[in-house]
């Protein structure tokens, strides 16, 4: 095993001698200690290596006319614990549809893709998290923007009509 | 001629030159490793797949937020902890004594209402960990306005990180939003895990 040798050769037999310490130092639980360091940490290095994704909100006190966004290029899409709801136009209209999807692949990503190919590049999403929406469920939703391309978002709170409609569509 | 003697061949293989790179490597990985800060809380981040690392070179506000919906602020800038720490007792008419300064740069994290200051700061960091249960930041007490404020005014600098675990609930990531819009803070870095990009 790991050993330093610097005796050269032992004679073997012969006459009696004063005995000659050997300088070989075993290494085996040095080395066995320095690969199980090196072990744990290279594991503790690569494991927690956070990212971030920057959100910028409208300045509050900026009153410069910002430019409008039509209805029909607009989806809003409300958070949900375990389930995304989505609608398009105004939450009182009669008219207006509140369906509702899952944050998986088939779920609220191609909702969205589908929607951007029709409508173009002036797509907008509006995000309003409802109240029962963990953090988590807003950054999948941040996140499903990245993932689709999509840099015009509006991150907003909830509001009583939209809380109406996800009550009234019963899902 | 000499006798040709049939060499024996030693069954022990000379280590040192793998012991010579397993050390090598053992002392990169240890002089690189960053160990991660204290935390008062635990904190598992949503995952996303964002790819730009978190910057903690230049100075950062981090805002934390517990599974609880406890909120925690901590900053490695020191000037701007001692000038909050300042600002902050002398808001609320507490005599700091040095003793107190010292557990308060001691510990990393602000959790805590400022009504139990005088006692966290009076307790070693490690046994204050029971009454750090958040900073306020109700519409009728919001300290961590106040907090932030004196942080901001210290460094403007200060970018500002938000760090939510994934169960939390979004309303106190919204009321942290509200009050930080509210001094005009509109880009926040949110820290997530990283996550594998879908095709």
């Amino acid at each position: 095993m790991a050993e330093i040798d610097s005796s050269g050769g032992g004679k073997k037999g012969g006459k009696k001698r004063s005995k000659k310490m050997s300088t070989k130092i075993d290494m085996t639980p040095m080395v066995d200690l320095g690969f199980l360091l090196i072990t744990f940490f290279m594991l503790t290095t690569t494991l927690a290596k956070p990212v971030t994704m920057q959100l910028n909100m409208p300045d509050k006190t900026d009153t410069k006319e910002t430019s409008p966004v039509k209805l029909s290029e607009t989806l809003t899409v409300c958070p949900d614990a375990n389930k995304v709801y989505y609608y398009q136009g105004i939450p009182t209209e009669a008219g207006t549809v509140m369906q509702v999807t899952n944050y998986s692949e088939t779920g609220i990503r191609k909702v969205i893709a589908d929607l951007k190919a029709k409508v173009g590049n002036n797509f907008t999403i509006v995000i309003k998290p409802t109240k029962g929406a963990k953090y988590r469920n807003m950054i999948d939703m941040l996140d499903e923007c990245a993932i689709t391309n999509n840099k015009r978002y509006a991150l907003l709170e909830i509001d009583p009509d939209t809380e109406a409609l996800i009550k009234r569509s019963g899902k | 001629m000499p006798k040709v003697k049939a060499k024996r061949h030693s069954v022990s293989l000379d280590m040192t030159a793998m012991c010579d790179v397993a050390f090598l490597l053992l002392t990169f990985f240890m002089l690189t490793a960053k160990f991660r800060p204290e935390e008062a809380v635990t904190i598992t981040p949503p995952s996303s797949i964002s790819e730009k690392p978190l910057n903690v070179k230049d100075g950062m506000l981090m805002v934390s937020v517990s599974p609880e919906g406890g909120v925690y602020l901590a900053t490695d800038d020191q000037m701007a902890r001692e000038f909050m720490l300042e600002r902050m007792a002398n808001r609320y008419g507490i005599a700091v004594t040095a003793e107190m300064k010292k557990n308060f740069m001691a510990s990393e994290i602000v959790g805590y209402p400022l009504g139990a200051m005088r006692q966290v700061l009076n307790m070693k960091p490690s046994e204050a960990k029971a009454l750090s249960k958040g900073i306020p930041l109700d519409s009728s007490n919001n300290e961590l306005s106040y907090w932030v404020g004196y942080a901001k005014l210290s460094n403007p600098e200060l970018k500002v990180a938000i760090k939510g675990d994934k169960e939390s609930n979004y309303k106190v990531f919204a009321d942290i939003i509200g009050t930080l819009q509210a001094q005009n803070i509109n880009i926040f870095q949110l820290v997530t895990g990283p996550e594998n990009k879908p095709k």
